[in-house]
């Protein structure tokens, strides 16, 4: 085990954004592999960050500016990493649904698996099922998040699971849903595949469906 | 004999000096002219550009000063509410506090099996039979939100649930302008006519804007079509603090305030004088778990900044108390639901709303609002003071009683003891032993037991015959028209 990827990890878990790029372009100039970079030295820096958020230790503000740092490494990565991957957790397309304004807490889950090491497509807010479908054509994500905060606009999320299903590309993807007025019995009669409670399982909920 | 003295004790509190206030105020009209709010709605935008607002890309309408200060003044300071028979039931002005429930919660604590399940139409109505009960509860709403129910119909069905089952004022939500315009027709059926409902609302709709300071197209046509009726609309943005809003309590008061303002500026330049309750709810996202806090005391500075603003501008203003974060009637819930009950009474804020809610706006239950009744009726007790007058100052009794005596049979205290002493109906006055007697229950199985003996006796006044068949064709007009319509929010 390499001081490198402590330091890497170290720094993800201190957030310290000044200084990421820097260790990020050290370790690959030192002769570490992006790859090796990202899953010995920063993920395990995040992966201590949602332990510390489990327990309390660590609070939201403090988790987002590990993702960010986290963010800030993966743009130096990112373009000498394996295409298709994204590197590393996979891809995974969120918006809130048509007819809903609400970002913030698609932002937050949008921010955690970012930080978790997934490759976010933020669609937005008040996304149509047309466009979430065209977002899966075209990115293949392995995963597809969908936020709604008002009762009226949650039957928009069952829309959108059947414009894929007629698509044919919902075996494609795992669907995951979320919003105050979400329940675990909503996410059975439209057909999702799980369901957060909020942000921080929001990640574990994502790294199972993916198998990770 | 002390003569021709008489003084009313109330206890008084407020939070903002008028140079605090000021301050205040001064920023959230800066934010409106420099930074503007988004209006999703371009009829909307149109007539604020008209009455002198800056209009910049992406429907961003910046406000100038003179014309929020021209609005607020235009705004009635002062409404009354009826109640479903046309009687007077709610003076919204000055201090005058009146309580009631919220809306729209997606699960309910099952007062007879104890269970948590998602909310059904019949706990809408058991929720307006409580509340129709309730002495110390003034106005109704929906409560729960009907997960069965079809989702064009679901506010409808609140509606006419709430309109059978109490007498009381309905504070009510709507999907969009359409389900509204029907909730507004069903009004106008109960109460006689559409004049009859301008000149006597029963009814307050209860719309937000979306923060940060934006307006949603459904919102606003709900702002307009209220305005244009002369309905009562309650206009109030919820900022989540570290979310929505600034962390920072006076930075969320000063864009919570930007945007109830920017709502009263539009409500006031499409129909000026029609009646609005503002006023915002300021929160902060619990920094671990993200829940949007009920409960809190950070809650409570933000609400009584707030009501001091709505004081000085002299609109009446909405309130939000009895409110928890816990999911069960226990100890946590008691203690937040009786500071918030108290707190909004000291704010002195008009139209206190979300009674009973738990869960942090998620849970329901008509146990929580027997509770709230309870609590309020504490609290009401303690606002309303005393008198002092020579004949309640009691020297002629106190001489007559003398060193020694007592006052037990004394005609004073026969005269006095109702008027001036508050009881409780379910909480604990017995001795210990009389207590065991009767069982040794605690509070939380007295009030489940008293919850239920009134759903299981309580009948409220049924609607007129005739009135009863007009709103039944009503609804059944909406299940037709509504059925493939899409409103958008």
């Amino acid at each position: 085990m390499s001081a490198v990827y402590g330091q890497l990890s170290e720094a993800v878990l201190g957030g310290n954004l000044k200084d990421i790029k820097k260790l990020t372009q050290m370790a690959l100039d030192g002769g570490f592999s992006a790859q090796q970079v990202l899953d010995l030295g920063l993920l395990p820096g995040m992966d201590e960050v949602g332990k510390l958020f489990k327990t309390g230790a660590m609070f939201i503000p403090e988790v987002l500016l590990s993702a960010k740092t986290m963010a800030a490494a993966m743009d130096v990565l990112k373009p000498l990493l394996v295409k298709g991957e994204g590197g590393g957790r996979g891809t995974v397309v969120i918006g809130t649904v048509q007819g809903d304004l609400h970002n913030i807490g698609k932002n937050l889950v949008a921010m955690m698996l970012e930080g978790a090491g997934f490759t976010v497509v933020d669609l937005g807010i008040d996304v149509k099922p047309q466009a979430f479908l065209d977002a899966v054509k075209q990115h293949k994500p392995k995963l597809l998040g969908m936020s709604a905060l008002l009762t009226t606009t949650m039957p928009r999320m069952g829309e959108t699971i059947r414009a894929l299903e007629e698509a044919g590309v919902r075996s494609q993807v795992r669907v995951m849903v979320g919003g105050a007025p979400v329940t675990e019995g909503f996410v059975a009669k439209i057909h999702a595949d799980a369901y957060a409670a909020n942000a921080g399982t929001a990640v574990d909920v994502a790294k199972a469906l993916v198998g990770g | 004999m002390n003569s021709g003295f008489r003084s009313q004790v109330v206890p008084s509190y407020r939070l903002l000096t008028e140079d605090q206030i000021r301050e205040i105020h001064l920023a959230s009209l800066d934010i409106l002219e420099t930074v503007g709010v988004r209006v999703n709605h371009d009829e909307a935008v149109q007539m604020l550009q008209a009455a002198g607002c800056r209009v910049k890309p992406g429907n961003i309408v910046q406000i100038p000063g003179w014309l929020v200060d021209v609005c607020i003044r235009s705004a009635p300071s002062r409404i009354t509410i009826y109640n479903r028979r046309g009687e007077e039931a709610m003076r919204l002005e000055g201090r005058k506090i009146y309580y009631g429930l919220g809306t729209d919660l997606i699960k309910t604590r099952d007062v007879r099996t104890g269970e948590l399940r998602a909310s059904t139409l019949e706990d809408v109505k058991n929720a307006a039979r409580v509340v129709d009960y309730c002495s110390d509860i003034d106005f109704v709403a929906s409560f729960a939100l009907p997960n069965e129910a079809q989702t064009n119909m679901m506010y409808i069905e609140c509606f006419r649930a709430e309109v059978e089952n109490t007498v009381k004022p309905i504070f009510f939500t709507a999907a969009g302008r359409e389900d509204l315009a029907t909730m507004i027709e069903i009004a106008e059926a109960v109460i006689g006519g559409e004049d009859a409902l301008r000149e006597k609302p029963f009814i307050i709709n209860y719309s937000e804007p979306t923060p940060p300071l934006v307006h949603s197209f459904g919102a606003v046509s709900k702002l307009l079509l209220c305005a244009d009726k002369g309905i009562p609309i309650c206009y109030t943005p919820a900022d989540v603090m570290g979310a929505s809003a600034p962390v920072s309590l006076a930075g969320a008061i000063v864009q919570a305030n930007a945007e109830a303002l920017s709502g009263i500026v539009i409500h006031q330049v499409r129909h000026k004088g029609s009646p609005i309750i503002s006023g915002f709810f300021a929160t902060p996202m619990d920094m671990l778990s993200s829940v949007f806090v009920y409960g809190g005391p950070e809650f409570r500075l933000t609400h009584s900044a707030y009501a001091d603003l709505y004081h000085y501008y002299g609109i009446p203003c909405w309130g939000t108390a009895g409110v928890t974060d816990s999911h069960a009637i226990d100890q946590q819930t008691a203690f937040e639901a009786a500071l918030t009950i108290l707190m909004a009474a000291l704010d002195g804020t008009n139209l206190i709303h979300d009674i009973g809610y738990m869960g942090a706006g998620l849970i329901g239950s008509p146990a929580s609002i027997v509770m709230s009744n309870e609590i309020i009726g504490w609290v009401k007790r303690l606002i309303r003071g005393f008198e002092i007058t020579p004949e309640l100052m009691g020297l002629d009794v106190i001489r007559s009683v003398g060193p020694g005596g007592d006052y037990l049979a004394e005609e004073h205290t026969l005269k006095y003891y109702k008027s001036e002493l508050w009881r409780p109906r379910i909480s604990n006055r017995d001795d210990p032993d009389t207590w065991s007697q009767k069982g040794g229950k605690t509070f939380g199985e007295r009030l489940a037991e008293d919850t239920l003996a009134i759903l299981e006796s309580h009948v409220p006044e049924p609607l007129p015959n005739d009135v009863a068949s007009k709103v039944d064709a009503i609804v059944h007009r909406a299940e037709g028209a509504f059925k493939e319509m899409y409103f958008i929010a």
